[in-house]
């Protein structure tokens, strides 16, 4: 079969692959006949047609992995490939052309996302495009992105609040704003408060306050919800926090945390030996 | 590793000669379409059998011969190796076929058979090193990941090799894949998976480096994979499955937090997810078994210290007795 790069055996290459996906040595001669194609098409007549003939044969073989995709939406040669493509638009087409198709490709990995909110890929692939996208501008730094994709992420979340996808994707988002902005602390107190997430430049004492007041919060919610263990850790969390802070536990926060652990050794009896632990590491 | 105490006093026990039928049995299949639309796989499907196999107590349920000669035919010019006889070389089936050379005590038959001996297998994963960032492709079109990366410290320090490659470059790599949470993305910002995880802790372990973990932190999310039912998920908010007693299990045990989860509840849901009367293991109770699940079902029952399966390496998955004899040479 070797350098038999020709329309023909796209079919049938095609055909193979719509059969099995995983089959990842077909997906490899498949870039060697693009390549193939990509080669002639850059001996067109002038430098528009040849960006027309490899654009063409970009999108069309986009298209091609639509409803593979779909069907096996888990399969990762398929988005390996179809990164290479994209890869492959980037290194050839002028960037006003290229940076259009990595845009449709945002689109299209924000329908995915609708479709299966936590799907691995498809996050993990909405990072690289957005990447990508960030360095096709003709801005030498790069334009950044974080700010839409925290909207993003949002909106996500909003949609449904377990999504953990989106709250990972929140928390290094916010990293990148703050550094981006070199967040003044005003700023970072505003984030702190709209978002409940990062913390300001607080001194030492604001950020006590801070905590215990997060502690009194957390304990308003026990209130209803004593059998909900993720707040017996979030006291324990905090707790410990303050502490740091302190330099040192006092005995009544010794205490208290204590009463929370032997809380989680009945409630959370699956992770029992990790509450031991805790517990034996306390009292050391 | 101490057994996990009370680990196979569930009601339901382990069906050993069934599951090793069902492994012998594997490649006689040749008539069945699944058959062939998983050659994809097949020189993962060895190693996962093979080892299965040894952990089952019956090492010699497969043709040494054949085995040998059938890793050898996967392997090609550049020293790599395909899944299959003519399928192109990449990361993931190099790493197996080292890994079965090694249970066969076949190593050996690189240098008298193979293209290249050692050093050429070794070469083409050292080869697979990305300069700039210190991670490992694939193959050459590039794809990073930490599965590649723990694939190639597993292979090169089986063959002694790993010096050919810049480690510490490497364990930079895996660090910036570290989240908030604890655990380990695909790539730096990637959300934590548990499959990850065990592929950036054990390249750790292997590396020497296992400081670098916050392992009360790591431990907490690990242990949190337990569902009510016993088995592990991969993800929070995610459905558990058998593979993932492995992937969590392992990880576990490697910053010696395998205490902080269920160890009973954990081998009783694997035991539910065997076949008893065909043999094999599925994702869950009542699944189609394949080999891959059967495989790490089974190294989970040995991270559990179960009776009956022999003594799994968490950082190599392959038998404890044959890692320790390779990696003391």
């Amino acid at each position: 079969m070797a350098s038999q790069y020709t329309p023909e055996t796209l079919q049938k290459i095609s055909e193979l692959l719509t059969k099995n996906p995983e089959y990842y040595t077909v997906w490899n001669y498949r870039r060697q006949v693009l390549r193939h194609e990509f080669t002639q098409a850059a001996s067109s007549d002038s430098a528009e047609a040849a960006a027309d003939r490899i654009t063409t044969l970009i999108k069309n073989d986009l298209l091609f992995l639509m409803p593979l995709l779909r069907s096996f939406p888990k399969c990762y040669w398929i988005w390996n490939y179809r990164l290479w493509l994209l890869d492959e638009a980037k290194r050839l087409l002028p960037l006003s052309i290229s940076r259009r198709i990595w845009e449709e490709e945002l689109a299209l990995v924000g329908k995915m996302l609708r479709l299966d909110s936590r799907n691995f890929h498809g996050w993990g692939y909405r990072r690289v495009v957005v990447d990508t996208l960030e360095t096709l501008t003709s801005e030498e730094q790069g334009e950044s992105m974080a700010q839409a994709e925290f909207e993003y992420a949002k909106k996500m979340i909003g949609t449904n609040l377990s999504n953990f996808s989106a709250w990972h994707y929140r928390t290094k988002l916010i990293q990148r704003l703050l550094n981006e902005k070199s967040a003044t602390d005003a700023e970072r107190r505003k984030m702190l408060n709209d978002g409940q997430t990062m913390a300001p430049n607080l001194s030492q004492s604001e950020r006590l306050d801070y905590v215990r007041q997060e502690i009194e919060e957390i304990q308003d919610m026990l209130d209803g919800a004593e059998d909900c263990k993720y707040i017996y850790q979030a006291l324990i969390d905090c707790t410990l926090l303050a502490s740091k802070i302190q330099g040192t536990m006092s005995s009544d926060d010794q205490q208290k945390v204590l009463s929370w652990i032997s809380e989680l050794k009945k409630m959370d009896p699956l992770r029992r030996g990790r509450w031991l632990d805790f517990e034996r590491s306390l009292c050391a | 590793m101490s057994p996990v105490s009370g680990a196979g006093q569930s009601d339901q026990y382990l069906c050993v000669q069934k599951h090793v039928e069902y492994i012998k049995n594997l490649d006689s299949r040749r008539d069945e379409l699944e058959y062939w639309l998983t050659e994809h796989l097949r020189l993962n499907g060895v190693y996962w059998g093979l080892t299965a196999l040894h952990l089952l107590g019956c090492p010699q349920a497969l043709p040494r011969e054949d085995t040998i000669n059938f890793v050898l035919s996967c392997q090609r010019e550049n020293g790599g190796f395909g899944a299959a006889p003519g399928h192109d070389a990449h990361m993931l089936y190099t790493v197996s076929a080292v890994q079965i050379l090694v249970m066969l005590d076949a190593v050996g038959e690189l240098e008298k058979r193979g293209l290249g001996g050692k050093q050429k297998v070794g070469s083409f994963i050292a080869g697979l090193q990305d300069e700039k960032t210190g991670s490992f492709m694939g193959d050459e079109w590039g794809e990073l990941d930490t599965r590649f990366l723990y694939g190639a410290f597993n292979a090169l320090s089986l063959l002694g090799l790993l010096d050919t490659v810049d480690v510490p470059k490497a364990v930079a790599y895996i660090q910036e894949c570290e989240n908030l949470d604890g655990g380990y993305g695909i790539h730096p910002g990637a959300e934590s998976h548990s499959g990850q995880v065990f592929t950036c802790v054990g390249a750790l372990a292997i590396a020497g480096r296992l400081d670098l973990i916050n392992k009360d932190r790591l431990g907490g999310w690990l242990s949190e994979r337990q569902v009510d039912n016993g088995g592990f998920n991969g993800r929070p908010e995610k459905l558990e499955d058998a593979c993932y007693s492995w992937w969590v299990g392992a990880s576990l045990a490697m910053i010696d937090k395998l205490h902080w989860i269920n160890g009973d509840k954990l081998a009783a849901f694997i035991l539910r997810c065997q076949d008893p009367e065909n043999g094999g293991f599925g994702d869950r109770p009542g699944n189609m078994v394949d080999v891959f699940h059967t495989h790490f079902a089974l190294a989970g029952l040995s991270l559990l210290g179960y009776d009956g399966v022999e003594e799994v390496d968490p950082v190599y998955c392959m038998p404890k007795a044959i890692t320790t004899k390779c990696l003391s040479k």
